[in-house]
């Protein structure tokens, strides 16, 4: 089996035994959801409800005029509690809908309503737009706006490289859901005008690159591309450089690189939002840490508090542990418990303080050049950060610093544990706001 | 509601790897005990003096000027030990202390702490404090008769201590047998007791990965190509003097090397073809110390030169402009242009 890969990168012990195999199972519904009006990478929604109101599950609850976003649906059937700022995963508070539950339907009726073997392209692109469905990697770009055709793409990427240490969604979805990921597949494949799809699995998944083998061994337009087991495998444009070969220069939109990148769990949620009119009202979520009682691949819905889904799995005492939403190379730690599931929230991990990566003392760069051998971005995170940390921002920006994907191996392999992303982080906005003004 | 619970909050990554700064300054140190212990057995309590004079004034000296400049006290992180025990180790036994003890205070003070604190020295500090207190020996005649009385003799010296192999090989005296060198021979400075020592120590920092194995290789490789190519004998070059603690502990220090793998190997190359000209050309000695300072000095150079492009670089850019689709080169007319 020929493992391909890119260059840079580093081996993150990655910690998946507590939860590869586990199968997905449905958690209780929590008594109140909190769903964020923006849920994606673009602009927020306007509610569609207000305090008081009576909602179904699944109903359309807030919407943009803009081309940049996506609908929120009620995951729950209840009754509007407020409108109000919440904590939100991304950092900060952010205006949610509230909904608590009462005595109405609370599941889904997966009812078949189009046959997915005679698609009609206009109504699934309506379908993908109307289900509100965002990539559900973590990038959380709405999915309609790569479903138009393209003349230059030829190939659908499907995201299965999962590369973040612990997380093992997109490993169990593989596994279980195997037939509606081909189906939703060859779906996308039409509606982008796609000849091939290319599944990207990194191979310490191989029960998942059987499964799929053996569902696509008589085609023709199908492929497992294994991929080498290294961080960060799964980010799209290193996933693109070792599928396809392709070099992605920044700022190359699709139809310059032939390929469009997918996650797979996107992927099934788009067949289903086709199938079963079903908008994006749950997602698989890996909860996991050392200390979890239940550690495991949860369907949960969007908008469970973390609070909630930590009882179910025996893990309420959590002082001076690190809640992280998404993974723990680039998700975000959580000031408390409150905070709701999103639609791109691939796990809930909590660190025990020996594992937690304080605030540490750092110091001085002493040059040892790990974070060089090992930025995928063939960047020179050493310059970068003594650049960042004391506001040089123009030569950060001749530095590339732009180019910077956030992966955070620089900060985990540095020895001085100098917080090199985070100040990547600050001085981004800063040098976008210079190159604006310079225009 | 569960508010209450006090939570860790920091910047991701939240992960680390467990190498810090001073498990690898510590890494080092046992990666030099094989030869620290070799001559120790070699020469005795001169040797045992100078690493323990060595290793006081480090110490001493990184916490004076700490305390001159106001900055944090790090002696935790291990680098004043290890400058200390390199400069020890650069010294052969019959050195008077007190010269050892001025080039571990040149070495800290003035190489390292007032460049700014390990990270931002250009020379690697053992090797300056040592070629430094060379550059002043002159003025140290008086001083060295009047604290001669100082000195504590632990017996002959010339019994325990021989002639340095490579001043025997500009004498023309009969070479010493390879395995001699290789293994142990108590001659010259107390790293330069024995090759199979410092490359155990080298081998660990490589398998710990500390250092790479390029750099050690390009530095032995040069040597032993240069020696074949001015007719000396490869093997005896590279086992005597400093060549092996220069290629596995000096040249390959974190902060004075350049930072991508090209550099490294143009580095490497760079200090074994001057070590040959040093030896072959000029003084039989210190060569190894006078190349790895002088390539320090152009290790920004070196870095300018092999600088990558990022990942997301247009590739076309590097397409030189003649060969771009649709530019051609004009076509030459006659001979007279």
């Amino acid at each position: 089996m020929e493992v391909k890969t890119f260059k840079g990168g580093a081996h993150v012990p990655h910690y998946k035994s507590y939860t590869e195999n586990k199968p997905i199972t449905r958690l209780s519904l929590p008594q109140e959801v909190i769903i964020p009006l923006l849920q994606c990478l673009g602009e927020p929604c306007e509610p569609l409800v207000k305090a008081g109101d009576k909602v179904k599950i699944g109903q359309k609850i807030g919407d943009s005029k803009e081309f940049f976003s996506a609908p929120v649906h009620a995951s729950i059937s209840g009754i509007v509690k407020a409108i109000e700022k919440r904590t939100v995963p991304s950092g900060g508070e952010d205006d949610c809908i509230v909904i608590l539950a009462d005595d109405g339907p609370q599941e889904f009726e997966m009812k078949q309503v189009r046959d997915p073997e005679n698609v009609d392209l206009e109504i699934y692109r309506k379908c993908v737009r109307e289900g509100g469905l965002v990539g559900m990697g973590g990038a959380a770009l709405p999915t309609h706006i790569q479903t138009k055709h393209d003349d230059g793409v030829n190939t659908l990427l499907l995201n299965g490289a999962e590369c973040e240490p612990f997380l093992t969604c997109d490993h169990r979805l593989m596994l279980e859901k195997t037939e509606a990921l081909v189906k939703g597949a060859e779906l996308k494949m039409k509606s982008i005008g796609a000849q091939r799809t290319l599944f990207g699995v990194e191979v310490n998944k191989p029960d998942a690159i059987k499964a799929i083998n053996e569902l696509i061994k008589d085609r023709e337009d199908m492929e497992v591309v294994p991929l080498a087991v290294k961080y960060p495998q799964g980010f799209k444009s290193h996933l693109i450089k070792a599928a396809t070969g392709r070099d992605v220069p920044r700022g190359a939109r699709s139809a310059q690189l032939g390929c469009i990148v997918r996650n797979v769990g996107t992927t099934v949620a788009a067949l289903e939002a086709y199938v079963y009119d079903k908008p994006m009202i749950e997602r698989i979520v890996t909860v996991s840490g050392p200390k979890v009682a239940r550690p495991g691949n949860y369907l949960v819905r969007i908008g469970t508090p973390a609070s909630h889904i930590l009882k179910e799995c025996g893990m309420e005492e959590i002082e001076n542990h690190k809640l992280v939403l998404g993974g723990p190379m680039t998700g975000l730690a959580q000031p408390h418990l409150e905070v709701p599931i999103v639609k791109c929230t691939t796990g809930v991990i909590i660190l025990p303080p020996e594992m937690t990566r304080e605030w540490m003392d750092y110091t001085d760069c002493v040059r040892c050049g790990k974070c060089v051998d090992h930025c995928p971005m063939m960047l020179y995170p050493n310059q970068i950060s003594i650049w960042a940390e004391k506001d040089m921002y123009d030569e950060a920006e001749k530095g590339d610093l732009m180019d910077c994907i956030e992966c955070g191996i620089c900060s985990y392999i540095c020895p001085a544990a100098r917080p090199i992303v985070h100040w990547v982080q600050r001085a981004k906005p800063e040098i976008k706001k210079r190159q604006r003004s310079r225009k | 509601m569960s508010y209450d619970q006090k939570l860790v909050l920091s910047p991701a990554p939240h992960l680390k790897a467990k190498d810090t700064v001073s498990s690898a300054m510590f890494d080092v140190i046992y990666a030099l005990m094989p030869v620290t212990l070799v001559s120790v057995v070699l020469f005795r309590y001169y040797a045992v003096l100078l690493i323990a004079v060595c290793l006081v004034t480090a110490v001493l000296t990184e916490l004076l000027f700490r305390k001159i400049l106001n900055k944090p006290v790090t002696l935790h992180d291990g680098s004043a030990i290890v400058t200390g025990l390199l400069v020890a180790l650069l010294f052969g036994p019959g050195t008077p202390w007190w010269t050892a003890a001025l080039a571990t205070f040149i070495a800290i003070g003035l190489a390292k702490e007032l460049m700014g604190g390990l990270g931002w020295n250009r020379f690697n500090p053992a090797l300056f404090g040592r070629v430094a207190v060379i550059l002043i020996y002159p003025l140290f005649y008086n001083v060295t008769a009047a604290f001669a009385s100082l000195r504590p003799y632990f017996g002959p010296i010339d019994t325990i201590s021989q002639a340095t192999p490579l001043a025997m090989l500009m004498q023309g005296a009969d070479l010493l047998p390879l395995s001699h060198l290789f293994f142990a021979y108590a001659g010259g400075s107390l790293s330069e007791t024995s090759a199979l020592a410092i490359l155990v120590g080298g081998i660990f920092l490589i398998y710990k990965k500390h250092i790479s194995w390029h750099m050690p290789a390009a530095i032995i490789g040069a040597v032993f190509i240069m020696a074949m190519v001015m007719g000396e004998n490869p093997l005896y070059h590279i086992l005597a003097g400093g060549v092996m603690i220069g290629a596995f502990f000096m040249a390959t220090d974190w902060v004075t090397s350049p930072i991508t793998l090209k550099g490294k190997v143009i580095f490497g190359v760079a200090i074994g073809v001057l070590l040959m000209l040093f030896r072959v050309l000029l003084a039989p000695t210190e060569g190894m110390a006078f190349s790895i300072l002088l390539m320090n000095a152009f290790v920004p150079m070196i870095d300018r030169v092999t600088r990558r492009p990022s990942f997301s670089e247009p590739k076309e850019k590097t397409v030189p402009l003649l060969k771009r689709p649709g530019v051609r080169k004009p076509p030459v007319h006659g001979v007279g242009r």
